[in-house]
């Protein structure tokens, strides 16, 4: 009876997820317009401040131990907020992308599907990255790679140029310089 | 009203199975049976399984045992067919885009192998249901099917919803079809397989899980004939900012490690 009655919860927890995925879907505002402005911009700046290992090197000189691996916390949350935003705009690119596989020339299309598996890859990315970096909070001498991600927003960069050229030709393609 | 081989029964029974044929022909009509082979092949040979044990049930001829059996049989095959559709959904959704398609075939095999465990306790700790061996063995066997036909559906769901994913018009119905009428059987095979309600009684799943199914039917339906919702193809006003100097950086930052304290 325990057993029935813990399959029936979640059967039913099941069926709540599955409904509200579908009454989101079918509620989700699909024009453009409104999910580019749902794009965060980043201080590219700040950004490349905190991975900086000559600031690093600096910080760990002039500070004590403990206020350094303090400014170290600081510095990994920081970096946790940056990678949260780039995923949030890598999900905002993906529906972007997927709005536009729809459209009649197959040239546009293609850079659409290409933006798309590249915004997917860039979310995966800052997944994974979000993941060390609070094991680095937790356990500071963990090793960070911040390659992947930075290389995804790299490609992510050439796929929304592309698609930029290709949906308005005659406006400038800026649309990934504000991940 | 509710009770065995009354009309409504019956009708519950064969009308879901007659639409869901009747969408398999409508699907080799128009064309997609090379698109969704699987689903196809479920359409079909799904309700022709339940016509053979719909015909067991109501021929005075077929022996208790044998209808036993051909429900064993339909089982094996509905539920097999299921698990081949769930990976063309799969497949439908993810394989477009290689950089998840990879991470995500990885989790639902890890996914599937801990639903196939779970299940596999869940039967092993489930009271015998009835005193025939073949009619609990076929409760818990669907218990087991609808156990990881929802944990999967589940996961494709998040999955997609984790990545903002958008499954096409048809791809979408199937799989919300698929999964409503994984959940309820799961609850329904779950309170039968491990006795939550007297034997008398049990005929008040029996219909909640057909006219499950029936509606699920209506939804492949309505995915299949009424067209996708097209969204304005405006050109997008893109958000301005310097693209080479943020493309240098990002030069500047791969080529970087995160330093260690």
């Amino acid at each position: 009876m325990t057993l029935a009655i813990i399959l029936v919860v979640a059967a039913a927890l099941a069926l709540v997820f599955i409904l509200s995925v579908t009454l989101s879907r079918s509620l989700q505002v699909s024009t453009g317009t409104s999910l580019a402005t749902q794009i965060q911009p980043i201080d590219v700046e700040a950004f490349r401040n905190l991975f900086d290992p000559v600031e690093h090197d600096y910080l760990r000189r002039r500070l004590p131990a403990a206020e350094f691996r303090l400014v170290r916390r600081e510095r990994l949350r920081a970096m946790a907020a940056y990678v949260r935003t780039a995923g949030r705009n890598a999900a905002v690119l993906v529906l972007m992308g997927q709005s536009a596989l729809a459209a009649g020339d197959v040239q546009t299309a293609e850079a659409a599907r290409q933006l798309v598996d590249n915004a997917l890859l860039l979310r995966r990315n800052a997944a994974f990255a979000l993941l060390r970096i609070y094991v680095a909070l937790a356990w500071p001498n963990f090793d960070l790679a911040a390659e992947p991600i930075l290389r995804g927003y790299e490609r992510l960069n050439r796929s929304a140029m592309l698609l930029g050229r290709l949906q308005n030709p005659a406006a400038p393609v800026r649309i990934s310089a504000t991940l | 009203m509710l009770q065995a081989h009354s009309f409504l029964w019956h009708y519950l029974w064969t009308a879901p199975n007659v639409l869901l044929f009747a969408l398999a022909l409508l699907i080799w009509r128009n064309g997609l049976r090379k698109t969704f082979p699987a689903f196809f092949a479920f359409a079909l040979l799904s309700s022709l399984g339940q016509f053979a044990l719909y015909t067991a049930d109501v021929a005075p001829s077929v022996s208790a045992e044998s209808f036993w059996r051909v429900d064993w049989g339909t089982l094996l095959i509905e539920g097999s067919l299921k698990f081949v559709l769930i990976g063309e959904v799969f497949a439908q959704i993810f394989g477009l885009y290689p950089s998840v398609a990879r991470l995500g075939r990885l989790l639902i095999g890890a996914v599937g192998i801990a639903l196939v465990l779970t299940s596999a306790v869940a039967a092993a700790y489930a009271p015998q249901d009835s005193h025939f061996g073949i009619i609990s063995g076929a409760h818990l066997l669907d218990q087991t099917i609808y156990l990881i036909e929802s944990g999967l559906l589940v996961f494709i769901f998040l999955f997609a919803a984790y990545f903002r994913l958008k499954p096409t018009h048809f791809v979408f119905g199937i799989t919300l079809g698929l999964a409503i009428s994984a959940c309820v059987h799961l609850a329904t095979w779950g309170i039968a397989a491990n006795g939550g309600l007297p034997a008398s009684r049990r005929v008040f799943l029996a219909f909640l899980n057909m006219a499950t199914y029936h509606v699920c039917v209506l939804i492949w339906f309505y995915y299949l004939l009424v067209p996708a919702k097209v969204s304005t193809k405006a050109a997008v006003p893109l958000p301005e900012n310097d693209l080479d100097i943020w493309n240098r950086e990002l030069k500047r930052l791969a080529q970087q490690r995160m330093v260690q304290p």
